[in-house]
């Protein structure tokens, strides 16, 4: 079967440092100052950035590709040369079929004119021809519940009616290949939640193909079949939506965390472990096994008294809660503490967690995302359900 | 349906057919102007009958009371309207179409679709305003119960002219802009200097003749006798002037689709 996408040698140039849409005056003396002297030449070459070098991958007419990678690995510039947005500087995109992107939501619509009017505009904007927006007018007012104020200017309308005529026209496109940028994605949760509902239906019930950019995964883990996980402008994995998940999650713990340590203090963290029951170092956790976070730290000189502190996230990145512990008379020199997560606390799916250290006064050492765990569960009665279902977080509780 | 997308720049005639694929977006973004240019406005589309009317007024006092300018026969009134009725439209259009992408950003920078759309949409709209003042020529010519001759068949080649070289300085500038955001202040003084450098309130006639061939260079003198020409019968400039005209016309819009394709590639990058 012919694909949906493919991409090859796929790259993106863009210039940093220097302005493009500079003035007249600007660019006249840009060019002049280039006739006489070459370092600017040179310096103009050192302020390349590539967003995207030499990424190929293909997608089958069906698949459901997750798309993730730290901010600034390429993610939206690969997005918006496949909706036609930018051009690449090299490389080659085929794709076979209609595309359209629903961060699209609503562009071309005007506020001094009437949804009826705007369905035409936005739908003429998406590349829909006028008869066929006609033969589905009917349709998209019915979808959108706007009802009676059809003809009513759109200015007046409450934002929510506004968002919904903008989606049911977006939704009555039957592009064969949706893009989704969830990152970049404007409007309220339920709107959120309304285009992912939206891309279930267009994936699962009409085989149509979509890409899926997103810091969640949990929504990507539960609607991808496969995945591509991009770093710096590269493809660093592609295939298996978990495998790529575990991926992800380890390059962000080798991330230089972002610290924000006052060096001056001397009040570091050294080494931080997991390890489970019998001391084993891991990542991969079961539902019914506690957790120890082991943290060594160094300490330069003597202090009253010091914070230790844990947050756990979830994998949108959102806190769960914090444990923080109180150490007095912190001598100087190498300390160790040890904090035990109880075991069936965390519900299956990926957490990261942020460790500090602190007191009244200041923040010595913040370490963000510096843990990572994955947590399985292979026996619990709530193993069937996805953490938009059920939450992260499991509390015993007593039933009579 | 299949699309590929490459480094470098798209081949003009796959850009054609999008134009024609897109041509339903082409009409409403027209039609979304026109909607939207008077809405809220206590006179509404009577504004566009007051703008050229006072503009006429003016012109009746400075060229032909305080000047003096002679067009013979032929009352000036309905010189000076025939004049505007060309030039208003050329104004109007480069005006809108200088300023076009950078003011629908938000839709470039979101979506693709062919961005000549953009401009082009531009010569569309501006024909309902030129409809508007034709209305009132027609007026004024019933007035002074004044009878075009033969010539009058040959209109629709001086629209063709005006509308061509429009929508050619349109393109020009509305890629010049994307880069030279300086043009946005440039336009509108352009247009006040090319309304005297034109003969839209006195008769080319006036131009000595040593200065016809650089005055000739701006082919909207030449278009503006043509419109005369053909309602009024005054006499159209030689020849050679009207073929530099036709010339500078078809290279200017040419020229002006290759270099607007050329920056069309980068708008979402340095808008």
């Amino acid at each position: 079967m012919e694909n949906a996408i493919t991409v090859t040698g796929l790259s993106k140039k863009y210039q940093l440092g220097r302005k493009r849409s500079g003035s007249f005056r600007e660019t006249m003396s840009e060019r002049f100052s280039g006739l006489f002297t070459k370092e600017s030449n040179e310096a103009g070459l050192a302020a390349e950035f590539w967003a995207l070098k030499e990424v190929s991958f293909e997608v089958k007419p069906g698949e459901v590709v997750g798309i993730i990678g730290k901010n600034g690995a390429g993610k939206s510039t690969l997005l918006k040369i496949l909706s036609r947005i930018t051009a690449p500087t090299k490389g080659r995109v085929e794709i076979t079929g209609r595309v359209s992107s629903l961060l699209e939501v609503g562009t071309g619509f005007h506020p001094e004119l009437t949804g009826r009017e705007n369905i035409y505009m936005n739908g003429a904007i998406l590349g829909m021809k006028r008869n066929e927006i006609k033969s589905k007018f009917d349709e998209i007012v019915a979808f959108s519940g706007i009802g009676q104020f059809i003809d009513t200017p759109v200015k007046r309308y409450s934002s929510g009616m506004y968002v919904r005529l903008a989606f049911a026209v977006a939704a009555h496109l039957e592009p064969e290949i949706l893009i989704i940028d969830e990152v970049l994605a404007v409007g309220d949760a339920e709107f959120q939640k309304k285009c992912l509902g939206k891309m279930k239906d267009v994936s699962e019930q009409e085989g149509r193909t979509v890409l899926f950019v997103s810091h969640n995964m949990a929504a990507i883990s539960s609607m991808c079949n496969t995945g591509l996980l991009l770093s710096k402008g590269e493809i660093e994995f592609k295939g298996n939506t978990q495998d790529m998940i575990s991926r992800y999650l380890e390059q962000i713990i080798q991330m230089p965390s972002t610290s924000s340590t006052v060096k001056k203090s001397g009040l570091t963290f050294i080494r931080i472990n997991t390890v489970n029951e019998i001391g084993e170092q891991r990542t991969q956790f079961g539902f019914s096994e506690p957790i120890s976070v082991k943290m060594d730290f160094s300490n330069l000189t003597d202090k009253q008294a010091v914070n230790i502190g844990l947050a756990i996230r979830d994998a949108t990145g959102k806190k769960l809660f914090t444990t923080v512990f109180l150490k007095e008379h912190l001598f100087k020199g190498d300390h160790f503490v040890q904090v035990r997560i109880p075991a069936k606390t965390l519900l299956q799916g990926h957490y990261t967690a942020d460790i500090a250290l602190f007191d009244n006064y200041e923040a010595y050492d913040y370490l963000e995302h510096r843990i990572s765990l994955i947590i399985t569960d292979a026996d619990s009665s709530l193993r069937n359900y996805k953490a938009e279902e059920i939450g992260s977080i499991h509390i015993p509780c007593e039933w009579n | 349906m299949k699309t590929i997308i490459e480094a470098g720049r798209p081949r003009l005639a796959s850009q054609l057919r999008e134009i024609i694929q897109y041509r339903d977006l082409l009409v409403l973004l027209a039609y979304r102007d026109y909607r939207v240019r008077y809405a809220q406005t206590v006179l509404g589309f009577t504004w566009a009958l007051i703008q050229p009317l006072l503009t006429l007024l003016i012109f009746i006092l400075v060229f032909q009371k305080a000047v003096k300018v002679d067009t013979g026969t032929i009352p000036y009134a309905l010189f000076a309207l025939t004049g505007m009725w060309a030039w208003s439209y050329f104004a109007y259009v480069i005006t809108q179409a200088g300023q076009s992408i950078v003011s629908s950003q938000a839709l470039v920078t979101k979506i693709y679709f062919p961005r000549l759309i953009i401009p082009l949409s531009k010569g569309i709209v501006g024909l309902i305003d030129f409809m508007i003042v034709l209305l009132l020529l027609l007026l004024l010519l019933v007035w002074y119960r004044f009878v075009p001759g033969i010539n009058v068949l040959t209109l629709p080649l001086w629209i063709i002219a005006v509308v061509l070289f429009s929508m050619a300085v349109g393109t020009w500038f509305s890629a010049l802009t994307i880069r030279f955001r300086d043009l946005q202040y440039v336009i509108p003084f352009l247009v006040q200097i090319g309304l005297y450098l034109s003969p839209v309130g006195y008769p080319s006639s006036q131009i000595p003749a040593q200065y016809r061939t650089i005055y000739y260079l701006n082919p909207m003198a030449g278009i503006i006798d043509g419109f005369r020409w053909s309602l009024l019968g005054t006499p159209l400039p030689e020849t050679k002037f009207l073929l530099y005209s036709g010339i500078i016309i078809l290279l200017l819009f040419i020229s002006g689709i290759y270099y607007f394709q050329r920056t069309e590639r980068q708008i979402a990058d340095i808008i």
